[in-house]
């Protein structure tokens, strides 16, 4: 790491410069070189660690991460700058996308474009749950588990959040590591 | 691994009555419903559009289902994290009310969905020391990942029956599947191509 720790501000610019890189994908990567390789503020290790601690937590994992180069430096403060300049100008475009899409998405030609690219994001959506498939593939009590959540979901329309707060705590007593001696429950 | 073609027949639930609710009812509604999810966005956030969808089309008819769809490859299509979505579905709620009112909601939307999650990052971060090698810690990771892959594998089936394409679009969305498993091709790509389909009339809905 640098002697000297990033300013909220470059904490911004940095953001920035990773969001604006990052159009058309890779978000991870030009995170990676922008702020280990290019600015130096984190060793690859660090960043490796901000990546688990990101996917573990609840939210957008990139956003995390961001949230976690920033807290990292600058607390609380940097966490929302670092925020910030991840997000200010996408989302911006986005909404300025939006703000289009509410004004004209009743045009039959841009309705008839759009019922195609519906189609390949639901394809795209259809491929998230085989792409973590694999990691699982080998634990029968996980499928098991997985199985029960879509079921539970599918046909019997239970909401996610009972759901989570249901199967979670009963997956986390199957997994609690044994090894390491029974944790005191407080 | 073939995913069978949506058994699922659930009819579209009878069109719920918009909400009747002031500028003001209408914004704190969106704020309080995204403030209340974003602590469940597991696996990236993507855990929660089956949610987004049965709160915006179903419980507060905030658009109707094919709105959904677009909206959602509107954000998968657009730069940066597909999350913004929650930003499209704020803009969307509160488009009645006019442009202006709907960009804060919008910006409202996604502010919420992100503010629990972030404070709870940043109390992870400052005590990742004390929590890495904790059992809390080991037992959430492993007993949170296979309930997130059943709940990835519902959101996509509902996102295929949101789509609602005729057959042609079925075939595509099973042939993106396939490619964004077996490929590293941008679905930029997959997008423009379908998009494509769609202004030719192949794919309709």
């Amino acid at each position: 790491m640098n002697e000297q720790p990033p300013s909220h501000r470059e904490l911004f610019i940095g953001m920035l410069q990773v969001a604006l890189s990052a159009f058309g994908g890779g978000l991870s990567a030009w995170s990676q070189r922008i702020v280990v390789e290019q600015r130096g503020w984190l060793s690859n290790e660090e960043f490796l660690t901000g990546l688990t601690v990101a996917r573990l937590f609840p939210g957008p994992n990139q956003i995390n991460m961001a949230v976690y180069i920033g807290a990292a430096f600058r607390g609380l403060s940097g966490a929302l700058v670092a925020l910030a300049g991840m997000l200010l100008v996408p989302f911006s475009l986005l909404m300025l996308l939006g703000v289009a899409y509410f004004s004209f998405h009743t045009l039959p030609a841009v309705d008839r474009v759009l019922a195609g690219v519906v189609a390949a994001a639901a394809g795209m959506a259809l491929s998230m749950g085989f792409k973590i498939l694999d990691q699982y593939w080998k634990d029968p009590v996980a499928l098991l588990l997985a199985a029960a959540t879509f079921v539970a979901m599918e046909f019997f329309h239970l909401r996610l959040v009972p759901v989570v707060l249901i199967a979670g705590p009963l997956a986390m007593v199957w997994y609690w590591p044994r090894s390491s001696g029974s944790g005191s429950q407080p | 691994m073939i995913v069978p073609p949506v058994l699922v027949a659930v009819v579209e639930s009878a069109r719920c009555s918009p909400t009747s609710l002031t500028d003001l009812g209408h914004l704190l509604q969106v704020l309080g419903t995204f403030l209340g999810l974003s602590l469940f966005s597991l696996g990236g956030g993507n855990t929660l559009l089956s949610e987004y969808q049965h709160l915006s089309v179903d419980q507060f008819c905030w658009l109707t289902s094919s709105q959904f769809a677009d909206l959602y490859a509107l954000a998968e299509a657009a730069p940066g994290p597909s999350s913004m979505l929650v930003g499209l579905l704020g803009l969307g709620a509160a488009w009645p009310e006019g442009p202006w009112w709907a960009l804060l909601s919008g910006y409202g939307a996604e502010l919420a969905i992100l503010l629990p999650s972030t404070l709870v990052m940043v109390l992870a971060c400052l005590s990742w020391n004390r929590l890495k090698d904790s059992p809390w810690r080991i037992a959430f990771e492993r007993g949170l990942g296979p309930i997130t892959l059943g709940i990835l594998f519902q959101v996509g089936l509902k996102i295929l029956h949101t789509a609602d394409t005729n057959a042609a679009g079925v075939v595509v969305s099973l042939v993106v599947c396939v490619l964004m498993l077996r490929t590293r091709i941008s679905p930029l790509w997959f997008m423009a191509c379908a998009g494509v389909l769609g202004g030719l009339g192949v794919i309709n809905r």
